[in-house]
Parts: C-alpha cells; structure tokens; sequence
C-alpha cells in the first residue's frame, strides 16, 4: 500500500483536507505571483473569513439535518441584529449585556419560529426560512427608521476588529467555536444524533431518536450564530446597514458545502467549513485586487458553488449505490486489510 | 428431498400435451437469479403460449415478482434464457423497453398510474404515438380510455375525464388494467394480484374478460393469493416455493386443497419448540379494540415470549409492529405498550443502516438514542457495549470499523439486531429481519432470537416468510387489518398459517373510508378560493379608498406592474409543477431586462444572440440539476449570483432604454379594456394551452410520479431540459416586460419576484410537492401579491410593511394548507 493510497483513504475520511489545501495554493500562488501576500494581509483575510466561519457553522447545523435542509433566514437575521445591537447598546460599554441579550433572544426567538414552520408543520425548510426573511426584513426597515446613531461601544469594537500579538480577536473566536463545534460533533450525544438523523430519518426514528428536537436545535444554533455573528459584525464595520448580511446567504452554503459537509446531510466537518471560509474570502480579495468588477465576483462565486455540487452530487450518488450482489464477499478483503 | 424429482415427472407430464396446441408467445428456461447467496429464483422454466392463462401462485418469498420482474425486462437473471417465438434474445439487450415493443405489459401491484392526471391522460402515457399536438387529441384518448374500460368492466362508470387520484383504489385498479388490455400489439399481460381491490362482480367481469380474450390469442399470467379465481380463470398452473417450480400442470389436475399443500406443506423445520418461559404476570402489550374484534378477546404479549405476526403481505403485520413502536406517542387505545420498545426494520436501506457510518456507529447508536444529548461518548465504551452484543449474534468485531454498507445482508442484519439488544429494552420488533439473508445467517437469527426470549424479553415478529413461524411460540394471523386467528404451540405450522391468511375476513374494513372532517373540508376549499377572495378584497378595498381606480386608466396603471410578477409566477409554477423551486428565477428575469435595455437596444443582433445564450444556460442549468441529480434550490442560488453578477457586469447603475418595438409590444392600447388585463389574461392562457398539450401532460406527470413515467419509457433529463426552457422563456419574457415598463432596466428589479412568485404559485393551489399546474390561481395569486404595496399605501400603511406582509401571507397560506392537507391524495 503505497502513501497515495493511504491519503486517498484518509482523505476521504477528512474531506477538509480538500479546503485546506485550496487555501494554501492559492495563497503560495498569490504571494509568488504578487508579491503583495505576506502573512500580515494573510491575517486580514482570516479575520473576514471568521465572519464567514461562524454563521458557515450555523448553517452546517441545518445542512446536516438532510432533506436538502438550508436556513435562508441567516442573512436577514445578521442584517437585524446588527441594527438591533445598535438600539440596544447606543455605543455605551455599560449596555453590552443587554445588547448581548437581545442578539441571543433574537436568535432563539427566529430559530424557534423556523422549527415551527419545518417540525411542527412541515413545510419545506427553505420556504419557511425564506417566509422568515421577509418578516425580518421588515423588522430591519422599522428599526433603520428608529437608530439615532451609529455609535459602536468601544469594547464591541476591540472585539470585532482589535488583534492580539498581531492575531485578530475574532480569528481566535472563530477558531475557539470551531473547536467546540468539532468536539460537539464528535465526542457528545447530540453530535451523533444529528448525524444520524441527516443520513436515514425513517431509520433515526425507529432507533428511538426523538428526531424533532434534533432538526428544531439545528435551526435554532444557525439562527443564534447569525445574530451573534451580526452583532460583531455591525461593531466592526462601525453601524449597520440594510442588506449587509446579503453576501452571506449564499456564502455560508458555499463554505459549508466546499468544506466537504455533505449537502444531502449526515456529516458535518467543522474545520473544512472554517478552511472552505478562507478560501472563499481569498478568492473575493483576490478578485478585489486583480480588479475584477463586483458583477465578475458574484459569478465566480456562483460558479464555484454550482461546479463544486456537480461533483459532489456524482460522489455522494457512487457511494450511495447499493452494493446488493455479493456485499459478504467485498467484505472479506476489507478485513484482510485491516489485519 | 425427493421433492424436485417430483416436481419435474409434473412438469414433464405437464409440458407434453400442452406445448404443440398454441403457438409459444415468450419461453423462460433455467432462469435463476441470486442476491448474494440468497437464490430468489432457481433453474425455472416457464413457456407461455398465445391464449395460455397461466395461474402463477407461491407463498411470500417463493420468487413470484423476482421472476415476473425478469420477463418484463426490469431485471437481469443471473443464469438462464428467454426466447420469443423462435428467437432468442440475449438478456444484455433486453430492457423494460424491448420487453414492452415485445408486446409484455405488466399491471403492477403497486399502482403506477399518475394520480394528477386524468384517466385519458393516462391512456396517453402509455401509448404517446398517436398524439401529433393538434387539437382533440383528448378526445382520442378519452374515446380509447372508455372504449378499454367498457370492454373490460362493463358498467363501470368511470369518467374518463376524472382525475385518477379522485378514484378509489378499485377504480385505479380497472383503469390499469384496461389500458395494459388496449395496448396495440400486445401479447402477453401479467396481473399481478390484480383483484385484490376488486369486489366480485369486477373480478367475474374481469375473469370474463381474459376468457374472450385468450380464445383470441392473448396470454395471461395471472398471480392471485386468491386460489378460487386461480382455479376458475387459469389454464395451467404453476406453483413456486423457494424459488423453485413446486409443480406445474393443467389446472384440472389441481384443487384448492392441493395447492395450499404444495406452496407450504412440509419445510425445513426451522426451530423446535423449547418450553416457553412466559409469565402470564408480566404483560408488556396489551392489544384490544377493533384490532382483536374477530377474536371476541384482548391478546397480551408477556415477557419471554416470540409472537409472529403472519398473514399476506399488508394485511396490518406492519401497521400493528409500529403501532407498538410509537404506542406512547398517541394513546390510540388498539395498542398499549408498558414498557420500552425496539425496532429492528427488515427494508435495511430505506429504515435501517445509517450508511455514512461504520459498523460500530450503527450498532452504539442504539443506546445513545436513550441517553441525554449532552452526554459524552466514548469510543471504548461503545465499542464494549457493542462487542456483548456481537459477540451473541456471532458478528466480527474486528469488522467494527468497516463501512456499514461493506457488510452482507445478513451481516448488516445482524448489525441491526445488535443495536437493538444494546438498547437493552424489554420488547424488540422485528420487522421482516431475514429478507434477503442467506440461510447460515437465518439459522443464527433464528437461535438469537430464542436466546432473547429466554433471557426476559418479549420478540414481535413480523416477517413474510411463512416457514419461520415456526419459530415463535404463538401466531397472530391477520387478515384485512385485524387479527383473524391466533396459533400457539403445536398448532403453529405452515399449512395452519396459509388456510388462516386466505380466509377472507367477515366485514372488509375497506369500504369503511375515511371521510373527512366537514371542517376540514371547508378549510380546504378556503384555501382554494384565496387567490381569488384575495384579490376581490384587495381591489374592493382600494376602490372604495379611491373610485378612481375602478377606471380603464386607474386599472392599468395599478396592474401593469403586476404583469412581469405574472410572467415569473408562469415561470416559477412549471419549476415547482417538476417539485423544484428556483430561487435565481427573479434575478433571471432581471438579467433579461438588463440585456433588453442594454445589447438589445445598442446592437439588436447581438441582443438576441445574448437572450438566446442566456436561455440555453438556464435551460442547461435545469438538464445538470436532473442529470447530476443534485439539490435544485442550492443551483439555482448559486446561478442567481451568476444573472446578477452579469448584470452588474453589463451595466453597474440602473439606466438603459427599451428598444422602440419592445415598449410597443406592452403600451398598446384598445380603448375599452385595460391593456394590462389583456396581456395578464394571455399569460394565463399560454400556460393553460402549454398545460393542455402532450408536453404538458408530460411534464405534469413527471411532476407526480417520476418512477411510472420511467417505466412508461420517457426520459427524465430531456423533459428537465425542456421544462426549464419553457420556465426561461416566461421568465425571460418577464424581464422584457420590466424593460419596456420601465423603459430602463435594473439588475435587481427581479430579486423580490423570486419569492413572491413562489407564493403566489403556493396560493394558486400548486403543491409544492410538484404535479400540479393551475394558471388561473398562480395568476390572481400574483396579481394580488403585486398590489399589496398599493394596498398599503391607500391603507396608510408605510411601505415598509410590504415585505412582512408577504411573508406572512405565505406563511399563513402554508399553514392553513399543512392543517388541511389532503394526505391521501399526496401519497
């Protein structure tokens, strides 16, 4: 067995290994090619790649649920609650606990409304998240109307955009709560559960998983992450403005997706999201430097998102088929191998 | 065994005077398939000749549809030949679709009619030829379908022009029949169980009928559980068991007695009884109510006993296992359950096997499950727990880290089970467990689940093989969803179980539909009529705010706007009449007007060929989608960022103007009527003509049941392809409208007709679930969506309210519709 092999094997079992090689190539390329990439505008790029990361990771939640699964709400909740904490805080350090508060309300409060309409009712998750965003999206012009100010407390604001020993704040956020999502995913009940429940929900069910609770707490960690996520992210562009969470909708699919989570559900990958984040956020800086014009952004994103689906839709479908005939005799060698 | 030396002295006796009368139309000879070690079919031979009524019987299991699916062509055997007439047909060419040019047409059991059409629609799919799109094709088709039906079922009173998910089961069941009957050129039908929803008149009707017909020339294959009706319409008889021919004759040499004997008589005794150590103090379930009427008696399952559950297949053996299963979920009094249940299901892809996991990941699942969500795992504990259990099921545990679908059928079984007894609940179900598992495998289970018994736990055994009864300490045999009989002990053997299961039940509870709730009924109908009590509320509404509005010019300033929301609602419902939804479709439709207002005026060539560009792109988005069958919602997201960014690229701040014939086409007026009105009316029409055309029905059917539509022979990629072109060009059309209107065009003009056409096409009456196309709704659906702003606005409402109201509308709609949802019909 030569190492090839065994990378392919290992690879398969650690697809984030696909996004982290992307990032580096990428950036060894750019630096060679440029000149202008160093580890400092390396750093720049991950702090807009931990926005990214965190409402990615909420999304991954609902992804893994299955069925085609996707929280559409994410954007216009990162839209609200920045205005929300701008209401909430008016830029004094004293507030930043009920403007806290309020983001996680927010969040709760959207998560639960979405388990609703998907668990309770039924319908189509991306129906009711898409209902959900226009509700929301009225709630931000109302509350656009009421802000006096743009004022950001201070604190928020080192939080959001300050670096320590030259590593962003939010990079060690993000990286902290990708570490937690990955242990959650691994080592705890709830983890093994939502995976179950992504891959066969009949067979989730009949092996007694309560399987409403787990897709309900999937929507309502995705909707709690993108409020929190608008509340830094409003500190560290200083206000809030409407459509702000727009660029995220689709980009926290494509890093989910490009981190090597299985957009038909049942396995989740942390890290690959957080990689698959860079390196979305790498290739849009690139083409701001290049000087590609926004509309040329847009469709690589939108090419990169359909391109990387094709091919994973053909993975999932090879490995999915059913090995009917003779499936004791593949069996053999596999444990020949491991002997 | 000196059963096949037996079998074959039949069937050469048989064979002799039957082969030189008729002509042979299909011959299978030496036909045997295996799924793994499992021989589902075993050196068959089967020679069909023309006016041949060849009764197929067999117990569960015996290799009946493995074999049918072979000669229909949806199945590949693993040895063995078939020939027509005289010419041998290698099997590597032969398909569903050359079974079906051969003149073979199958009735299936599960019906493979699309329940959105109508009966003649139907007719249509079948036999598409000779409906060249001209006007009164219907016609033809509804004059076949009720010619078919009469000659078939005289008197049966079904409407041709009925939607078929309106008819009950039986009505189905005649129309599929009657169209298999009235295929041009066919040969040879197979029915399979094809009066097991018919009453007796029906049935006589259609015994009389294949008498006619097989004295000119056509062949029968008729499966039945039904052995009277075997012995009434056939002409030669064949039994399997096994997979093998337990015997083949002339239906004169054979009685009902007879084949109940040789479909189960003796077997390879699977377990002998060991005393039961049941307790009668220790109930787990407790069974009563309707359930249990015929027996005038409660049944208790104890603990330390294994309950089969037997009967034909769908008779309530599986309705009562998750019945138990989910009995604390709704107390429905037929079932109690006292303490926890676990389910081992049979159909391991579909309810089983957690496929991304390994072995031991399927097995540990079950004891999580039961734990609290935040507790911690660990690999070794599971790993200890789970080798307890595999140690007892005698499975590897140095296979633990395999993928679990690496593993055998019976292997992956036994996976199952073991994930069951970690659960370590005091009842396990068992749901069909030993399909498909082969026989060294079966003889472990069946000691398995004696040692379970023993060790003071109750077994529910649900399985479709009779001999493995044998096996349980007591029987239950249903029949028509009750309980019809109850074996124990020495009583249980196969020839008891069979004569048990064919007795028909005293009342059908068939006939006892359910009816629905008048509540719901009205619910439902409410829903219907919203697009249109919305819109006479809205238009009412802002009349009386302003009388204005009710003139030529007040109108088609107030609707004009709406027109482009029509065009994407046309757009979005043939999407989501394929069960899709595009969300790029807006942002499509403003691609489409930057191009109008940009290329198309500048450089009119150039234009076009860019609209003819775009639309292949759409239309190809919609044949990858399909061919790679990946997630619709996410592509076309994908692809929206695609349409805008092109806009963006073509003109980065709104402007633009609208070529001099584009404004033309949509600033006409007549005078007398609202021009908008006009053109909203002909978008409503083009879709109910696109929707009345072959194509149409096509579409439509593919929305409904995509797996008849394949067996009927139709291609599922090219029809996606076609059904995005048609979305792209109403879509495109919309974005021509935005121009002309507009006279200049803005790439995010279309971005908020993306939902708000999904919500007027819900309002109209699409299901989501696709099949349905209703031009009429969608359209006042979407016109009164476009006027909630002006709504507002005479309401003195701010603006800001527009979106909110139109979530919230949408969410109602979808609400109101999940409480009233008509679940037969969506099945």
């Amino acid at each position: 067995m030569n190492a090839l092999t065994v990378f392919s094997l290992w690879s398969q079992r650690n697809r984030w290994i696909w996004a982290a090689i992307g990032v580096l190539l990428v950036w060894l390329v750019l630096s060679i090619v440029t000149n202008r990439f160093s580890l400092s505008s390396l750093s720049g790029i991950v702090l807009s790649a931990s926005f990214l990361t965190i409402v990615g990771i909420g999304q991954m939640f609902v992804v893994t649920t299955g069925r085609g699964n996707i929280d559409l709400s994410v954007a216009s909740v990162i839209t609200l609650s920045a205005f929300v904490a701008l209401l909430t805080i008016k830029g004094q350090d004293a507030n930043l606990a009920i403007g806290v508060a309020a983001a996680v309300l927010l969040g709760l409060a959207v998560g639960a409304l979405n388990s609703l309409l998907v668990v309770g009712l039924g319908i189509p998750a991306i129906i009711a998240t898409l209902a959900t965003g226009y509700v929301l999206a009225t709630a931000t012009l109302l509350s656009n109307r009421a802000i006096s100010g743009f004022a950001v407390s201070p604190a928020l604001k080192y939080l959001a955009s300050g670096r320590i020993l030259g590593v962003p704040i939010m990079a060690v956020i993000a990286i902290l709560g990708v570490a937690a999502t990955s242990f959650a995913l691994r080592y705890t009940v709830f983890g093994q559960l939502l995976s179950a429940v992504g891959q066969n929900r009949t067979a989730a069910r009949l092996a007694a998983i309560r399987t409403g609770p787990v897709i309900a707490s999937a929507f309502i960690i995705s909707s709690v992450l993108a409020s929190l996520n608008g509340l830094l992210l409003g500190a560290y562009i200083g206000g809030a403005f409407l459509e702000m969470g727009q660029p995220y909708l689709l980009q926290s699919i494509a890093a989910v997706v490009l981190g090597g989570t299985l957009i038909f559900g049942g396995s989740a990958t942390a890290v690959g999201t957080l990689f698959a984040s860079i390196l979305l956020i790498l290739i849009v800086t690139t083409m701001q430097i290049i000087g590609l014009p926004p509309g040329a952004q847009d469709i690589v994103q939108g090419i990169v998102v359909i391109f990387v689906l094709a091919l994973a839709g053909r993975q999932a479908m090879t490995r999915r088929a059913p090995v009917e005939p003779a499936g004791g005799d593949v069996a053999v060698p596999a444990g020949d191998r491991q002997s | 065994m000196s059963q096949p030396v037996v079998a074959d002295q039949d069937r050469a006796a048989a064979k002799a005077p039957a082969a030189p009368v008729r002509q042979s139309v299909v011959s299978l000879t030496g036909i045997t398939k295996s799924f793994g070690p499992t021989l589902a079919n075993a050196g068959i031979d089967l020679c069909v000749g023309a006016g041949n009524v060849i009764g197929l019987v067999g117990g569960n299991g015996a290799g009946k549809s493995t074999l049918m699916r072979i000669l229909c062509g949806a199945m590949w055997p693993t040895l063995g030949s078939i020939s027509f007439a005289d010419d041998d047909v290698n099997f590597a060419d032969y398909g569903t679709g050359e079974a079906q040019r051969r003149g073979i047409r199958m009735v299936h059991q599960e019906l493979s009619l699309c329940a959105n059409l109508s009966v003649a629609e139907n007719f249509f799919l079948e036999t598409p030829g000779d409906a060249a799109s001209r006007p009164g094709w219907r016609a033809l088709y509804r004059a076949r379908a009720r010619a078919a039906l009469d000659a078939v079922f005289p008197g049966n009173g079904i409407d041709a022009n009925a939607e078929v998910g309106h008819l009950s089961i039986a009505e189905r069941q005649m129309v599929e029949i009657a169209r298999a009957a009235a295929t041009p050129g066919v040969r040879l039908i197979v029915l399979d169980e094809p009066t097991s929803s018919l009453d007796l008149d029906r049935s006589k009707q259609l015994r009389a009928f294949i008498r006619e017909r097989a004295k000119a020339g056509l062949a029968f294959i008729f499966i039945s559980h039904k052995l009277q009706e075997i012995i009434d319409i056939a002409t030669e008889i064949v039994v399997l068991r096994n997979g093998r021919t337990a015997w083949q004759g002339q239906v004169a040499d054979a009685s009902i007695g007879r084949l109940v004997q040789l479909m189960g008589g003796d077997a390879n005794p699977v377990h002998q009884h060991a005393v039961s150590a049941a307790s009668a103090q220790d109930v787990l379930v407790r069974l009563s109510g309707p359930l249990t009427s015929e027996l005038g008696r409660d049944i208790e399952i104890v603990r330390g006993e294994i309950v089969g559950l037997a009967g034909l297949e769908g008779s309530g053996q599986k309705e009562l296992l998750h019945g138990i299963f989910g009995a604390d979920a709704k107390q429905n009094g037929a079932v109690t359950r006292h303490a926890q249940a676990g389910f081992v299901a049979g159909d391991r892809q579909k309810e089983g096997v957690f496929p991304l996991w390994s072995v031991l990941g399927n097995i540990s699942i079950g004891a999580l499950a039961r734990r609290p969500a935040l507790g911690l795992v660990s690999d070794r504990a599971n790993r200890e727990m789970a080798a307890g259990a595999a140690s007892k099921l005698r499975l590897d545990d140095s296979r633990f880290q395999s993928n679990i679908t690496e593993l055998s059928g019976g292997n992956q079984q036994k996976a199952l089970v073991a994930r069951a007894l970690v659960a370590d609940t005091p009842i396990i179900l068992l749901d069909d467990p030993t399909r498909g598992v082969d026989i060294a495998t079966k003889q472990d289970f069946y000691r398995l689940c004696n040692e379970i018994a023993r060790s003071g736990r109750a077994l529910v055994w649900h399985t479709t093989e009779d001999a493995e009864l044998l096996a349980c300490d007591r029987v239950l045999v249903f029949a028509g969803g009750r309980i019809v009989r109850e074996l124990t002990g020495d009583a249980i053997t196969e020839s008891a179980v069979v004569g048990a299961s064919f007795a028909q039940p005293a009342d059908r509870i068939a006939s006892a539909r359910h009816k629905d709730a008048p509540a719901t009924r009205l619910g439902r109908r409410l829903v219907d009529a919203a697009p249109f009590i919305g819109l006479a509320t809205v238009l009412a509404v802002m009349i009386s705010a302003n009388p204005a509005v009710a003139s030529i010019f007040g109108l088609d300033l107030l609707l004009m706007p709406a027109l482009s929301l029509v065009l994407v609602t046309a757009a979005q419902m043939f999407i989501v009449g394929g069960s899709e939804i595009d969300l790029g479709v807006g942002a499509f439709a403003g691609l489409v007007s930057v191009l109008g207002a940009t290329l198309l005026y500048d450089q009119p060539w150039l234009g076009a060929l860019a609209l003819v560009a775009a639309l292949a792109a759409y239309a190809g988005l919609g044949g990858v989608i399909q061919a790679r069958k990946i997630p619709a919602i996410v592509v076309t997201l994908g692809a929206s960022f695609i349409w805008v960014g092109l806009g963006y690229a073509l003109q980065p701040t709104p402007g633009g103007a609208s070529p001099e014939w584009l404004t033309a086409l949509f600033g006409w007026s007549l005078g007398f009527m609202p021009t908008s009105i006009i053109l909203i009316a002909a978008v409503a029409l083009i879709v109910f003509v696109i929707d009345r055309l072959p194509l149409g029905v096509v579409l439509r059917g593919f929305g409904n049941n995509p797996t008849a539509m394949i067996r009927s022979g139709w291609s599922p990629t090219r029809h996606a392809l076609v059904r995005y072109l048609i979305a792209g060009l109403f879509a495109g059309a919309a974005g021509l409208s935005l121009t002309a209107i507009n006279t200049a065009s803005d790439i995010n003009s279309g971005n908020s007709f993306t939902l708000l056409s999904v919500a007027a096409v819900v309002m109209g009456g699409c299901s989501l679930l696709g099949g349905i196309i209703s031009p009429v709704g969608a359209v006042a659906g979407a016109v009164t969506l476009s006027l909630i702003g002006a709504l507002l606005g005479t309401l003195n409402v701010s603006s800001d309210f527009n979106a909110a109201t139109q979530g919230l509308i949408l969410i109602a709609l979808l609400t109101l519709r999940s409480l009233t949802a008509d679940r037969r019909s969506e099945q």
